[in-house]
């Protein structure tokens, strides 16, 4: 035997067995709903990247593009100070060595 | 995007003056490698700006691997060459640079040319002011 139950009846029905709880329950059932709530809000009210215990707010997040940005550029500065500097010893060396003297060279 | 660039502004600076500012370092305290490489300048090294210092340590490095031949001509020329004001250093370098680029044969004309032009103006040398021990 099967019985077609309309959706909107079964909503009705449940909504008035509810109504008949006693306070006991419906104050558990309250109490639940506020601690799942708690616990689900930060993650929904803050925009923000979490690695386990740590959390960054999104305020963090320019200074953190620009050290990243400036780590990058300290990077390149380093990079072309180091090669331009040695390239500048091989010259020297090469002037101060060669066979040709260096009045040569200069003006 | 006006923090990031301030902050980018802040970050760039403090990273940048590692890179531009080099300390001086005193004759006594160089390595003895670096001393026995430098010994011409050795007067003068104290009185050098730290960009000049920190450039001929980096030459001295290599001294060492020099054949005794080269050794003596880095000797012979570094004082000459430390007297240069920065601007006459950095335009031999330009022209060494290009001359480097010159094909070999050409290069080796133009050394040709140049030791005849010494070899005629030790000539001219020697026959201008004949030294007698004689005479004195």
């Amino acid at each position: 035997m099967t019985t077609q139950l309309d959706p909107g009846k079964l909503t009705q029905l449940l909504n008035q067995n509810t109504q008949q709880l006693d306070d006991k329950v419906l104050s558990a059932l309250s109490q639940a709903r506020l601690s799942a709530l708690s616990r689900q809000s930060p993650r929904l009210s803050v925009l923000a990247l979490t690695t386990g215990r740590w959390s960054i707010s999104h305020k963090a997040y320019p200074w953190i593009i620009a050290a990243l940005l400036a780590g990058v550029l300290l990077s390149g500065i380093s990079y072309w100070h180091r090669s331009h500097e040695q390239q500048i010893n091989e010259l020297d060396i090469a002037i101060l060595t060669d066979d040709l003297p260096i009045e040569v060279f200069i003006d | 995007m006006r923090n990031i660039l301030t902050s980018l502004l802040i970050f760039s600076y403090l990273a940048g003056v590692p890179v531009v500012n080099a300390a001086s370092e005193p004759w006594g305290t160089l390595s003895r490698e670096q001393r026995e490489a430098l010994a011409p300048l050795a007067q003068q090294w104290d009185a050098l700006p730290a960009l000049q210092q920190h450039r001929l340590l980096g030459t001295a490095k290599q001294y060492s691997r020099l054949t005794p031949e080269k050794q003596q001509r880095f000797h012979d020329r570094l004082v000459k060459w430390s007297n240069l004001t920065a601007e006459q250093r950095q335009a031999a370098r330009e022209k060494y640079h290009a001359f480097s680029k010159v094909p070999a044969d050409k290069r080796e004309q133009v050394k040709e040319m140049v030791r005849q032009e010494q070899a005629v103006k030790a000539q001219q040398s020697n026959n201008e002011s004949p030294v007698s021990p004689n005479r004195k």
